[in-house]
């Protein structure tokens, strides 16, 4: 007969094992997500070198509900893909700063531009792009059209844009702005100068 | 069709924590067609509750039932006032063949002009109730699937407090507005006098 005394000191043994387990396994996951966080807000494509270029950045502005244009002086390499991709992230990182014109989630950046033909250039964007994305058709336009008059002004022979989000297509930016489309630069510079 | 855009797990944008789009539309959109149930105009909401509606799923319905017009209601920030959308067809509109089918991320080329005007009536009508207005061209989903007219109305709140007044007196003013342009239109629209 086991004392009744040395049962609850087992037993007691026995919860303090599995509530030590359960909490191992919480902390471990809430490690796993921080540092998968961390992975997804830290840029994704590396540095390039190139030739510091001062060039026009076309940036949006909450307050006021405008675009305007800003000078800036980039590393650009002279690759079109490359100069392509790295012009946008300027303009993410602007975005991304404290304070920003136009505030965007956290880990917003470019993961890849490539070309399907010789003037149609996809931008493959990072999940927190879109998922950390302020909701609202003006805020989304105004991104959209920020990067693709940008690329039109710094990048010469781009006729459409195509936006993917994570290497997949998604119907909209944040619940508004149309992302399945291909965006012709040339009317986007129309649709540009309503804001300027 | 009126559209109260979002719904369900779709909250679409945020005020404050406590004020959401999805109930903004909803409330504006009964609002919409209490008004033109007073001027004699049939109307119909894609949703008349919380409910998750994919924005294909919502321009599908007002295609099949060939609505005379498309109002989608949203509420976004920045600024103040309300905002008013047409389409803009991001790509080469592409020519709808022989057969009855036409494109779906261009079905809205043949129906671009009815709906800018009626951006513009709606826009005058808002004006003249004092409001800010801006009229614009912007590919908002699912505008440029949309075959018939279709335009697009964003309200920014006046506060981020859902039982305020003043944000139920800018819905009420906004809804009157778009009725009473709507009535203006109607004939250009293909509806009756």
């Amino acid at each position: 007969m086991i004392p009744r005394h040395f049962q609850i000191t087992i037993a007691l043994v026995l919860l303090a094992i599995l509530i030590s387990g359960v909490v191992i396994i919480r902390m471990t996951h809430k490690e796993e997500a921080l540092t998968l966080q961390a992975a997804e807000a830290a840029p994704v494509a590396p540095v390039v070198g190139g030739k510091q270029e001062h060039i026009q950045v076309l940036m949006a502005y909450d307050d006021d509900q405008a675009l305007r244009w800003r000078p800036a002086e980039v590393f650009l390499p002279a690759d079109r893909g490359l100069r392509a991709r790295e012009t946008l992230r300027y303009v993410l990182a602007q975005y991304l700063q404290t304070p920003s014109p136009h505030p965007l989630g956290k880990g917003s950046d470019i993961k890849d531009v490539y070309f399907i033909s010789d003037d149609t250039m996809i931008v493959d964007t990072t999940a927190p792009f879109a998922d950390g994305h302020p909701s609202g058709i003006l805020l989304e336009e105004l991104t959209l059209t920020s990067l693709i008059e940008t690329l039109n002004a710094n990048v010469p022979g781009i006729a459409k844009v195509k936006f993917l989000v994570d290497g997949k297509e998604r119907e909209t930016l944040a619940g508004h702005a149309d992302l399945m489309s291909f965006y012709q630069t040339a009317a986007v510079h129309e649709l540009a100068k309503e804001f300027e | 069709m009126i559209d109260p855009s979002h719904g369900g797990s779709d909250k679409g944008a945020t005020f404050g924590g406590k004020l959401v789009e999805k109930d903004i539309t909803l409330r504006l959109a009964r609002e919409l067609r209490k008004e033109l149930e007073e001027r004699g105009i049939a109307s119909r909401l894609l949703r008349d509750s919380d409910i998750d509606l994919s924005l294909e799923r919502r321009a599908e319905i007002a295609n099949e039932q060939h609505a005379g017009l498309y109002v989608a209601l949203h509420a976004g920030r920045p600024g103040k006032g309300v905002r008013v959308y047409a389409s803009f067809l991001t790509d080469d509109p592409q020519q709808p063949s022989a057969s009855r089918f036409m494109p779906w991320e261009s079905a809205q080329a043949g129906a671009l002009g009815r709906s800018q005007i009626t951006a513009r009536a709606v826009s005058d009508e808002l004006r003249k109730k004092g409001l800010t207005v801006a009229n614009l061209a912007m590919p908002v989903r699912p505008l440029n699937n949309l075959a018939g007219p279709a335009i697009a109305v964003e309200l920014t709140p006046e506060t981020d407090d859902p039982q305020s007044p003043e944000n139920v007196k800018r819905q009420n003013t906004v809804a009157a507005a778009v009725a009473a342009a709507i009535a203006q239109v109607r004939i250009q629209l293909g509806g009756r006098p």
